[in-house]
């Protein structure tokens, strides 16, 4: 049998993120701005280019729009403890 | 986002364990072992199989029971290409087949036996079992490892021993990070898993324990900064583990194998091997002399983990915090290899990645170690 993690359903779900560079929609979530969960679907990871060729890595494309869903609230980072890395003042 | 606290105990839930072995390659340990002409007893998939190897150099593996009257093959004899049974000399076929009876003019209808397919890969020999009776498709195999057999690599260095629980316990290691610090004095840094059609993968890097005052030169050697770990299993039961241990000026690049087959339902055969690649920092014998180390070290991390094992209980409902890994997606994959190919769904074999968060636990981890070095310099300066 089965079971679900339930840190899914006390913390929060798996939610969709679509790549800006290729048809690739996942289901991704983050426990903190550190942790990062990623459901493919066959045709996700056909779609992606990035893995193919590096199969250990996450693609930098996704992991880019996974990052810019969590600084846009489409996706909820779940413990708010963590610093959230737009507050780092890297850009002045 | 916080979650509703509940009073409620929580109960810890296990169903019975089913007596159906993954389907998939298990490796029995170095090949050369079952060459020997003699039968071999290998307890495995609920099982009593016998493992032989006839005159025509092929190592095959049957059911040791003798279709005829129960005669146990494996307390038999090589003749030719054949096993004969000790009992009345039926001789079978690594097809299974009965290809003699040498007092009887035929053989009877129906002789046949059940007969495991084998495969030799880097000098191991690996088993087929499925439930399903099919044979093992071409695209379902186990990976070359480079280094085996070169004359830069040291032979494998193998260990088996026999572990009495269920061989879903060795498999949580793949995502189980704490434990790493907590049994088997390591510090994890990074730690990743991705699951993928019938492969899991690892990826770990540490750094070392001066607390944990491992036997690694004293101070004399070069001193060892940290580790990375690439461990990937094949299937349900075989791991190839890349790993390269990193020292002041340069790495230590080795290949350890981390390996189980059922014997039944609440015990399995757990082997290690592993293989330690010669460089200009560790010659021919420094490289020997590390493997033998590594092994030795390897198999007490095998101990610790079998000393929880003996004294934990089943548990199908872990509780888990956000800084532990994904037991649960990791058990989804592993179903795959307990039902029917035609049962096997997406949610098994896609893709699924994730990432731990090491920020908490390496800054509790440092404290720790921090609080042991200190705790130890005291009881030094009172010794």
């Amino acid at each position: 049998m089965i079971r679900e993690d339930e840190r899914l359903l006390d913390g929060g779900p798996l939610l969709p993120v679509r790549c800006r560079t290729c048809a690739a929609e996942v289901l991704a979530r983050k426990a903190s701005w550190e942790q990062t969960s990623i459901q493919w679907t066959a045709e996700a990871a056909a779609a992606c280019h990035e893995l193919g060729a590096d199969p250990l890595g996450t693609c930098g494309a996704l992991r880019s729009a996974i990052q810019e869903a969590a600084l846009a609230g489409t996706i909820t980072v779940l413990d708010e403890h963590t610093p959230d890395p737009s507050t780092i003042p890297h850009d002045h | 986002m916080t979650a509703v606290e509940s009073d409620a105990i929580r109960r810890i839930e296990a169903e019975a364990i089913s007596s159906r072995f993954a389907r998939g390659w298990h490796c029995l340990g170095p090949a050369e072992k079952f060459k020997d002409g003699k039968p071999h007893t290998v307890h495995a998939f609920g099982q009593k199989l016998v493992v032989f190897t006839g005159g025509d150099g092929k190592t095959n593996v049957l059911d040791a029971y003798c279709r005829h009257m129960g005669g146990d093959l494996s307390q038999g004899t090589v003749k030719g290409d054949e096993i004969a049974c000790p009992f009345h000399d039926w001789r079978w076929g690594g097809d299974g087949r009965c290809k003699k009876i040498p007092y009887s003019r035929r053989v009877p209808l129906r002789a046949r036996t059940a007969a495991f397919p084998t495969m030799e890969k880097n000098q191991l020999l690996f088993v087929w079992n499925d439930p399903e009776g099919k044979q093992p498709p071409d695209d379902v195999t186990i990976p070359v490892i480079e280094g085996v057999g070169r004359d830069d690599w040291t032979q494998w260095r193998w260990t088996e021993q026999i572990v009495h629980t269920n061989a879903r316990e060795v498999i949580d290691n793949v995502v189980d990070m704490a434990h790493f610090f907590y049994i088997h004095n390591s510090f994890p840094t990074y730690f990743k898993n991705i699951f993928e059609g019938q492969t899991a993968i690892q990826i770990m890097k540490g750094k070392s324990r001066p607390d944990a005052r491992r036997d690694d030169g004293g101070g004399k050697g070069p001193r060892m900064l940290g580790n990375t770990s690439v461990a990937a299993y094949h299937g349900p039961s075989f791991m190839i583990d890349e790993l390269t241990y990193h020292y002041e000026g340069y790495d230590l690049t080795s290949i350890l194998i981390n390996c189980h087959y059922p014997i039944d339902e609440n015990s399995f055969s757990l082997h290690s091997g592993i293989i330690v690649q010669h460089s200009d920092k560790l010659p021919a014998a420094a490289a020997e002399a590390t493997a033998e180390k590594l092994s030795t070290f390897i198999l007490a991390g095998f101990q610790q983990d079998v000393e929880i094992w003996k004294n934990k209980t089943r548990i199908d409902n872990p509780l888990l915090c956000e800084e532990d890994g994904p037991v649960y997606q990791l058990r989804r994959w592993y179903e795959q290899f307990y039902v029917d190919v035609a049962d096997v769904t997406p949610e098994m074999t896609d893709r699924f990645e994730y990432e731990i968060d090491t920020t908490r636990p390496v800054e509790s981890w440092e404290r720790e170690v921090e609080e042991n070095l200190k705790r130890r310099e005291a009881e030094e300066a009172r010794a």
